[in-house]
C-alpha cells in the first residue's frame, strides 16, 4: 500500500458520509462511490426515486442536490458529502406540490414510472425560472424520457404549473 | 451474452488529494489501478457500460486547490477545470468570450449530467463536444497545474492526448480564452458557430460537432476564419485546409461547393456502431457548408440574426 500522504483522505470500505435528505441529517457508512440512487432506495427506503437506465440517459432517478437537478445513478456518495439532498418525498412533503397537481389535472403520465424524475426537473426549472421560454422548458426536461404520453401532455402540465405559480414551495 | 464482471464487486478506494502535486504522485505510484475524477458521469458511464472497468482506486479532484472558479487573469478569461458544464452554458462572462462553447456545452448531455460533469472531464477524455469549440475559440490549457506549467495551446495538447507518449500524470487544470474584449476587431459582422448532430434532436451523444468563428466584412469577404470539427469518439481537429480556402474569399455559391470538396478530403473520422465514416465525413462537410449558407441568407433562415442591407455579402 501507499506511504501515507499528508492532507490526502483515503477511504475504502466503512467510508462514512454525511448529508441531509429532505432536511433530515444522515450519516451512512457505505463504499465511498455508492450510487445516490442505492443509498436513497436501499439505504434509506426511499423508493419514489426511480431505477431504470441507470447510465444517466433517462431522468427517472432525477432528485435535486443543492437545490439542481442530478441524476442519482451517476452522482457517487462521496460526492454528496455535506449536500441537501431533496427528493420526490420532500416535495410532496406537504401535501401533493403544485407542479404534481398540475400534472394530475393535464394527465402528464400515463403508466407514471418517469413522473417523479419528470416533476423534480420542473420543480428545479421553475425555482430557477418561474416564467421559462418554450425552448427553456424542452431544454430543462431534455434528460427526462417519457415512453409513453408523447411529451404533449406534459408540457400541458409544465405550462399549467406556470399559469399557477408552480414554483412557489408550500413546504 | 452474460459475462461474469469481477469488477463490478470492487470498492474502489477513494483518495482525496488537496493539491496537485499529491495528485500526480497518488497516480504515479498506483498507475493504471487508479483514475482520475471530478464529475465522474462519463467514467459511470464507461463503467456501467463494460467499456472501462471499474478501478481499484479513484483519485478525487474536486479539492485540489485552484481547479474551481471562472475570472479575467492577464487578458484572459481563465475556466477552472472543475466548472461543471452547466456553468458554461450560463455564466455570462463565458458566453461573451466564447459563444461557440457557451452553444457545445447546450448540448452535451442534459441540464442533470452538466450539473455534475466538468470541463476538465469533457476536455481531458480527448473527444469531448467543447473541444471543437475551444480549437476555434484559440483557448489554451493549462496543463498539470495553474501556475507552474506553460499554457498549452488545445490543438498542441490534443496532438500530445491522442500520441502514444500522453503521460497519464497530466491533469488539466484550467482552460483560458482570449477575453471578448481581446477579440481582434476586423470590422463587418462576426459569427460564432457551433452545431453538433446526433442520433436524435438532444439528450444525445453527438455523432458530428462542427465550430465555425470568423467576420464577414462589408465588402462580404471572409476573415479570421477558423472551422474545427469533431463528434463520437474522434479525435477533433481544425480543418485547416478549408480555412485557407474560405480566408479573403468573398461569399459565393460556388466557394460553397469547394468547401463541400475540401472538408470531404480533411475530415475523415473512423465510423462506430452507430454510423460510417463516410457518413460522418459527409455530415460535417454539409453541416459546415450550410451554416456558411445560413449566415448568406439569414433573412431566409435566421430570424434571431438580422442583419442590415449593407452587412449582406454579395454573391
Amino acid at each position: 500500500m501507499l506511504d501515507k500522504i499528508p492532507d490526502t483522505m483515503e477511504a475504502g470500505r466503512g467510508f462514512q458520509v454525511g448529508f441531509r435528505v429532505n432536511g433530515h441529517p444522515v450519516t451512512l457508512e457505505v463504499p465511498p462511490s455508492r450510487r445516490l440512487l442505492a443509498l436513497i432506495r436501499e439505504d434509506l427506503g426511499l423508493t419514489g426515486t426511480k431505477r431504470s437506465c441507470e447510465l444517466g440517459r433517462c431522468g427517472s432517478c432525477m432528485v435535486l442536490l443543492n437545490g439542481r437537478p442530478v441524476n442519482a445513478c451517476l452522482t457517487m456518495a462521496y460526492q454528496c458529502e455535506g449536500a441537501d439532498i431533496v427528493t420526490i418525498e420532500g416535495i410532496s412533503a406537504g401535501g401533493l406540490h403544485p407542479v404534481q397537481q398540475a400534472f394530475q389535472e393535464e394527465g402528464g403520465f400515463q403508466c407514471g414510472y418517469c413522473t417523479p424524475g419528470m416533476v423534480v426537473s420542473v420543480v428545479a426549472l421553475l425555482a430557477a425560472n418561474p416564467q421559462p421560454a418554450p425552448e427553456e422548458i424542452e431544454e430543462a426536461l431534455s434528460g427526462n424520457l417519457c415512453r409513453c404520453t408523447g411529451y404533449a401532455s406534459i408540457l400541458r402540465a409544465v405550462n399549467r404549473a406556470i399559469e399557477q405559480g408552480g414554483d412557489i414551495h408550500e413546504n | 451474452m452474460l459475462q461474469w464482471r469481477e469488477d463490478l464487486l470492487r470498492t474502489p478506494v477513494l483518495y482525496q488529494p488537496s493539491t496537485l502535486e499529491e495528485a500526480r504522485k497518488l497516480k504515479r505510484e498506483l498507475g493504471a489501478k487508479a483514475v482520475y475524477a471530478a464529475g465522474g458521469t462519463l467514467l459511470r458511464t464507461l463503467w456501467e457500460n463494460g467499456t472501462a472497468a471499474l478501478p481499484e482506486a479513484l483519485i478525487d479532484l474536486r479539492g485540489v486547490a485552484g481547479f474551481s472558479g471562472v475570472r479575467h487573469e492577464d487578458g484572459h478569461l481563465y475556466i477552472g477545470a472543475l466548472t461543471e458544464l452547466s456553468a458554461c452554458r450560463s455564466h455570462g462572462e463565458i458566453a461573451m468570450a466564447s459563444p461557440v462553447l457557451r452553444e457545445a456545452a447546450r448540448g452535451i448531455a442534459a441540464p442533470s449530467v452538466r450539473n455534475i460533469a466538468t470541463i476538465g472531464g469533457n476536455i481531458t477524455c480527448g473527444y469531448g463536444d467543447v473541444l471543437p469549440a475551444l480549437l476555434v475559440a484559440e483557448a489554451e490549457l493549462a496543463v498539470s497545474g495553474p501556475d507552474s506549467s506553460p499554457w498549452v495551446p488545445v490543438a498542441a495538447w490534443l496532438a500530445d492526448r491522442w500520441g502514444s507518449a500522453y503521460d497519464p500524470e497530466t491533469i488539466v487544470a484550467g482552460v483560458r480564452l482570449p477575453s471578448a474584449s481581446a477579440c481582434i476587431e476586423l470590422g463587418g459582422r462576426r459569427f460564432e458557430v457551433y452545431r453538433k448532430v446526433g442520433r436524435r434532436e438532444a439528450f444525445t451523444p453527438s455523432l458530428v460537432t462542427a465550430a465555425l468563428v470568423g467576420t464577414i466584412g462589408e465588402d462580404g469577404v471572409l476573415r479570421g476564419v477558423r472551422i474545427a470539427a469533431g463528434g463520437g469518439s474522434s479525435r477533433p481537429h481544425r480543418l485547416e485546409q478549408a480555412e485557407a480556402l474560405l480566408e479573403g474569399r468573398r461569399f459565393s455559391a460556388e466557394l460553397m461547393s469547394s468547401l463541400c470538396e475540401t472538408v470531404h478530403e480533411e475530415y475523415a473520422p473512423s465510423g462506430d456502431a452507430f454510423a460510417t465514416g463516410a457518413y460522418k465525413t459527409k455530415t460535417a462537410a454539409n453541416l459546415i457548408a450550410a451554416e456558411l449558407w445560413r449566415l448568406l441568407h439569414p433573412r431566409e433562415h435566421s430570424p434571431e440574426q438580422p442583419v442590415s442591407p449593407g452587412e449582406m455579402a454579395s454573391e
